[in-house]
């Protein structure tokens, strides 16, 4: 029994024991899937002798799960899903039920010509941009943006929803618990699998009542040991439990997850007027998806989601090909919703809420071992994100009721929860299933990326038109390589460490500096959407760190980030919780912190050739927004 | 046992802090914005007051924590997610509609007759705790108008402290003004306390704590007694956020020096 | 309706009645002339001569007196008010806030059948229909919300915020005092007396004029990547020493008790200022290390004078909630500040000699405390 403190020393401390039979990590739509399956068979038949619990014979079967952040309404998404495996679970689904939730009515693919002429564009772009502007009113360009009159087939949510995940969550939850059968657990980080040889025996939670580098203080409560006789792994694409477990079992040949991108977003509350303007009427009814590209970098897309009750979510995806040290979302996102496109509709908005979350761009190719001794994966983390039609919601969901069918099965054949059980029941159903068919159509459909935004997308289209027949494949880098150095990008702009010292001096963020420095204008803050992000994460976001936790995220060799010239990580930390000191050192800011996991793979530094030099560990708090 | 207690922790739930609040006035009164939607928690004086009657309950054995809370059925559940994992208590919940606007006086008497009705509850060895403030009506008044209703006339408010004695009297140490405590002496229970922060941090989470309690609150939830709050003759003429935008100069740029200069002066300024 | 008003008060340890008694009878004066209705003042004290011994004008005054009332206590207190009511019939009943009354006010109403309101903060009388009526202000979720609201039932006992009204200061001869009899029941609780904290470690000072809030960044990393917890503790004791001001604290920092980080020794949940913490009342407030987010503001509501010394341009303060805002780095500002004060406190010292007003004056501030 061990702490694993910064340094990797290892504290021996007493731990308490439970047995249960099934643990959970994570409580997001994959847990929500499997629990909602799982429960609703139980509670046809509450007497079957399936449900009786195995560690404790004589009541029912113990089923925990373990939710890090502090609220199971914390999850940040604002989500468009074709939600097929959603309305099948619930056939009478009543949307009215679920707040934010809206039928999709239309949706839209638009290209942002850059109205500031700050964007960094390639010669081949500007011409492209010159030919729209100059063919604008035939073509039907207004307000700087294309409207493409065609979206492929592939990018399309028809009869899907549009939804606030924390609110879904919430939804989901609380039928879940109502239930009875089932406990779910916020405000509980888990920090690692229980091995026994090679198979999974439960999970540890975290200590409590550490200080920031692990050490016990006074009220200090060693995390508990929960034993599993199977543990539901769903902890997304950079949870403890599943990062561990790709350490210990490395990744099936050929997999690895290399692909990321950073999705930010804001909520805004239109003003009424946009609604209530009979003469020039609101496209922003309900239900209305725009994706975007173009702006403000050719290589970051967007999104515009409508709610009900006048709410937008409103946000970007930065992807770990933009190979720009300095990328930094935020000031992008403020960038991209003053697009004369968006920016009729949401100026004079309201900020509701800000949040932002990594996601796996992986997808097939980043699926890790779904099925080993006591434990089964699911969700994000499991790669099951369909990165040609950026969905993940409904595919998520799938695999958690596809689990939850698997082990419905095992406990009524009383059978154990074996690799070879759980891959015949678990793995086979997946495998037959058409997620897993169209996430190989998928599987290469972003590769062209590698080579730019242009071949990036023409990558897409060749896979997505010819079903994932063809595509423009590349071999994937780990993320760090993919982060072009600092003096590549700032040669003949400005140096790095010179922004470092303006933003030192000046008390403001250094992506702020540079980005300044580069040409882009100054926010015009207005105190209500255009906003500092110190604003944004206390007035929108709703950061807190319940105290009593360890730091989560650790630099792994402090010589190498005080070298790196890149600091790529404070530009791309959502929540400014990572900072530059004067000795050039990051420093981090638990209490700042919104868990998006940017930091693992904006780091250009590696000291073991694969991964970067900041680990991501189990840590407690986060956003407290149910609105996102 | 001499100082067996029974206390029951009379708490309501209040929409986390963090969150952004902006009143609307329906059909049913004045309310908040998307009140379903935004996260609550225990209210961070009844929290205190639970930690409290937790501790309490640990150090005096045989003695039992019950739990009254009043809100809609959905919004508790989610509640005693967190809570549940912090102190060992039995539920009882009242399922009644959510907010600080509610009456007082009417969610008082639910709480007095649900605890009136708590099987196995000795008078003798009873202590109601609860906040004595709030994070959503904040009127300070509801424990006193239960301590009435229940007929206790011991009542202390602002409660940082007790020190219960093995004769079963206990000292109370409340706030009053100034920054100090008043102490006094109760030859015993029942009493009312409402707690002000207490003393003790915020008990961790833990998981065994939260088993043993839900094997309890599910089905309390399950069995929650729909209350009506009257209104008793409350009217509201507007619900408004408070103006307090004020004109800010802002000063940059300058020494350190010129800064406490400036600052030195204004203090002495009259 | 036909209103009549009563206004409750106590004496305090000296005597006479106490402060917030005082501005209570200023909103019972003003209400009964607003309503022209008439008006009682009804007295809770040991020695009902000297706590009755300012002119009430016109007022009925009403006075219960008992030994056992020189503690503030619930079971006393309630049963001397309870029968100040009974013998008053007052359709409205005024109490000033303070921590004796606003214990027992609640159940008093509930004796009387009347309903109670609290945290008034005014009481407005409007013409409506044939008579005149009241509405009273108060806010909801720990000052975020304010609304204006009226009650049909009556007795309707008004609990009004401390500070809200001047203190009386008398009116006229004094008049006649009715003594009230009251059968105090058994009492179970004793008043041991009043526990303060150690002089040195007294930072709450609710007479000072100023009030300087400590916030989160104190003990944050600074620049040199370290952080400076003692500097800053000696930086924040330095001010309250040449100043007396009174210390605010931001949740996030007393928050940091339970952190394992640095902490300020000082510092405990009743230096909290905002939503979850106190609303102190003080003419000026000066913040530092505190980014001026909307929970911690609200407990600002009672300072009229307002400045902040943030490193952030953009933080709560700038945008509307202080008068000035000074963007620079409070450990070098304050430890200029101090030098300054320290500097002119000795001068103020050695042209003042023997008397050091200035020392004298903030141990006046002690004593009132202690």
């Amino acid at each position: 029994m061990s702490i694993q403190s910064e340094t990797g020393a290892e504290l021996q401390v007493e731990r308490q024991t439970m047995e249960v039979d099934i643990a959970c990590v994570g409580f997001g739509p994959a847990m929500g899937g499997f629990l909602t399956t799982l429960t609703r068979a139980w509670n046809e038949n509450p007497a079957e002798t399936a449900f009786e619990s195995k560690v404790s014979p004589g009541i029912p079967l113990q089923v925990l799960c373990y939710e890090r952040a502090d609220d199971i309404a914390s999850g940040v998404s604002g989500v468009v899903t074709r939600g097929a495996a959603i309305r099948q679970s619930f056939p009478d689904l009543n949307l009215a039920e679920i707040p934010m939730a809206a039928a999709i009515t239309s949706e839209r693919l638009l290209y942002l010509l850059d109205p500031i002429g700050a964007s960094r564009r390639s010669r081949l772009c500007h011409i492209k941009d010159a030919v729209l502007r100059k063919l604008g009113p035939f073509l039907g360009v207004r307000d700087d943006a294309f409207h493409m009159p065609w979206t492929p087939g592939f990018l399309h949510k028809n009869g899907g929803l549009v939804m606030s995940m924390g609110q879904f969550n919430q939804w989901v939850g609380s039928q879940i618990m109502a239930s009875g059968l089932v406990q779910i657990w916020p405000g509980t980080p888990v920090t690692r699998p229980l091995f026994a040889g090679g198979a999974v025996t439960g999970i540890r939670l975290a200590d409590q009542g550490v200080d920031k580098q692990g050490c016990p203080g006074e009220d200090f409560m060693a995390g508990m040991d929960v034993r599993a006789q199977l543990t539901v792994v769903g902890d997304g694409p950079y949870g403890a439990i599943g990062q561990a477990l790709n350490e210990k079992l490395g990744m099936p040949q050929g997999n690895a997850k290399h692909e990321w991108a950073l999705g930010m977003k804001m909520l805004i509350e239109l003003p009424p007027e946009n609604l209530a303007d009979s003469d020039r009427p609101s496209p922003l009814k309900p239900g209305t998806v725009w994706h975007t590209f173009g702006y403000p970098e050719p290589e970051i897309f967007g999104f515009l989601y409508v709610h009900p009750d006048r709410l937008v979510s409103v946000g970007i995806f930065v992807p770990s090909w933009m190979s720009d040290p300095s990328r930094t979302a935020y000031r992008y996102l403020q960038h991209y919703i003053q697009h004369p496109a968006l920016w009729k509709y949401l100026k004079d908005g309201t900020l509701r809420s800000w949040g932002a979350k990594s996601l796996d761009e992986s997808g097939r190719r980043g699926e890790p071992f779904l099925t080993g001794d006591g434990f089964a994966r699911i969700g994000e983390g499991s790669g099951s994100t369909n990165i040609l039609t950026n969905s993940g919601v409904d595919e998520a969901w799938t695999t958690g009721t596809q689990l939850a069918d698997a082990v419905l099965e095992l406990l009524r054949a009383r059978k154990p929860f074996t690799h070879e059980n759980l891959s015949a029941t678990y793995e086979s159903r997946r495998r037959a299933s058409a997620i897993e068919a169209a996430a190989r159509e998928a599987e290469h459909a972003r590769d062209g990326f590698q080579s730019g935004m242009v071949r990036g997308l023409m990558g897409m289209a060749i896979a997505g038109l010819s079903g994932g027949r063809f595509s423009l494949n590349a071999n994937i880098p780990p993320p760090y390589k993919q982060i072009h150095h600092a003096k590549a990008y700032f040669a003949e702009d400005i140096k790095a460490k010179d922004a470092a010292a303006l933003a030192l001096m000046d008390g403001r963020p250094l992506h702020d500096a540079l980005l300044t420095a580069r040409g882009w204008p100054e926010i015009p803050f207005d105190g209500r959407l255009l906003i500092s992000q110190q604003d944004a994460l206390l007035m929108g976001g709703k950061v807190q760190a319940l105290p009593g936790f360890a730091d989560h995220v650790v630099f792994r060799n402090a010589g190498l980030c005080i070298d790196c010239e890149d600091k790529t990580c404070i530009a791309m930390c959502s929540g400014q919780a990572i900072t530059l000191s004067a000795d050039l050192m990051p420093v981090f800011e638990r209490e700042k912190c919104v868990h998006c996991g940017a930091c693992v793979w904006n780091c250009s530094q590696s000291a073991d050739g694969e991964r970067g030099n900041i680990e991501f560990r189990a840590g407690a708090g986060g956003l407290h927004s149910a609105e996102n | 046992m001499t100082n067996e207690l029974h206390i029951v922790v009379c708490a309501g739930i209040a929409p986390d802090p963090l969150q952004t609040l902006e009143p609307v006035t329906g059909a049913t009164g004045p309310g908040l914005k998307n009140e379903m939607m935004l996260p609550a928690i225990l209210d961070p004086w009844a929290a205190s007051a639970l930690f409290e009657a937790a501790n309490l309950a640990s150090r005096f054995p045989g003695s039992k924590v019950w739990l009254v809370s009043l809100g809609p059925k959905a919004k508790l559940q989610q509640v005693m997610m967190t809570v549940a994992q912090k102190a060992i208590f039995e539920l009882v919940p009242i399922d009644a509609p959510i907010g600080g606007f509610a009456d007082a006086h009417a969610t008082a008497g639910a709480l007095a007759d649900a605890i009136a009705a708590l099987p196995g509850l000795d008078r003798e060895k009873l202590l109601i705790f609860g906040g004595w403030e709030s994070a959503t009506r904040g009127a300070g008044v509801t424990l006193q108008l239960v301590g009435e209703r229940l007929g206790i006339t011991d009542q202390f408010q602002g409660v940082d402290q007790i020190d219960l004695h093995d004769d079963g009297s206990f000292e109370v140490l409340e706030r009053v003004e100034g920054g100090k405590h008043q102490v006094s002496r109760c030859i015993g229970a029942p009493a009312v306390l409402g707690w002000a922060t207490g003393n003790l941090a915020e008990p961790r989470n833990n998981p065994q704590t939260g088993m043993a309690n839900m094997r309890t609150i599910m089905p309390a939830l399950q069995k929650a007694k729909l209350a009506t709050l009257t209104a008793n003759g409350l009217h509201y003429s507007s619900v408004s956020l408070p103006k307090q935008q004020r004109t800010t100069r802002v000063v940059k740029d300058r020494s350190p020096d010129e800064i406490a200069a400036e600052i030195v002066a204004w203090i002495g300024a009259n | 309706m036909v209103e009549s008003i009563l206004v409750l008060t106590h004496a305090d340890e000296n005597g006479m009645l106490s402060q917030a008694s005082l501005e209570g009878v200023t909103a019972g004066k003003d209400l009964s002339v607003g309503l022209g209705a008439p008006l009682v003042i009804g007295v809770v004290a040991v020695n009902g001569s000297l706590a009755t011994s300012l002119g009430f004008g016109n007022a009925r005054v009403l006075c219960v007196a008992d030994e056992a009332l020189a503690q503030s206590r619930y079971a006393s207190d309630a049963a001397a008010c309870e029968a100040l009511c009974r013998a008053a019939h007052a359709s409205i009943v005024i109490v000033a806030a303070g921590s004796r009354f606003t214990r027992v006010a609640a159940g008093v109403a509930f004796r009387l059948g009347g309903l109670i309101d609290t945290h008034i903060t005014s009481i407005n009388v409007s013409a409506s229909g044939e008579g005149r009526s009241i509405e009273v202000t108060r806010s909801f979720y720990r000052q975020r919300i304010e609304a204006v609201l009226s009650r049909d039932a009556r007795p309707w006992f008004l609990l009004i915020d401390a500070g809200t009204h001047a203190a009386f200061t008398g009116d006229g001869p004094v008049g006649e005092v009715e003594d009230v009899p009251v059968e105090l029941p058994s009492l179970r609780t004793q008043v041991l007396g009043l526990r303060a904290p150690q002089q040195n470690a007294l930072t709450i000072r609710p007479e000072a004029k100023l009030l300087l809030v400590a916030g989160a960044g104190w003990t944050k990393k600074q620049a040199d990547g370290q952080t400076h917890a003692a500097e800053a503790g000696d930086l924040i004791l330095g001010f309250l020493r040449n100043t007396g001001a009174s210390l605010g604290s931001s949740k996030s920092l007393v928050d940091q008790g339970g952190d394992g980080g640095p902490v300020l020794p000082f510092l405990t949940h009743m230096n909290q200022i905002g939503q979850t913490g106190s609303m102190p009342r003080h003419a000026k407030g000066l913040s530092t290390c505190c980014h001026g987010e909307e929970p911690h503001v609200v407990g600002w509501r009672f300072i009229a004078d307002r400045r902040a010394i943030s490193l952030d341009p953009n933080c709560g303060w700038a945008r509307g909630k202080a008068d000035v805002v000074y963007v620079a780095d409070a450990f070098k500002v304050m430890a200029k500040v101090n030098e300054k004060l320290a500097a002119a406190n000795e001068a103020n010292s050695a042209v003042a000699a023997p008397d050091r007003d200035f020392q004298r004056s903030q141990e006046v501030d002690a004593a009132v405390l202690v």
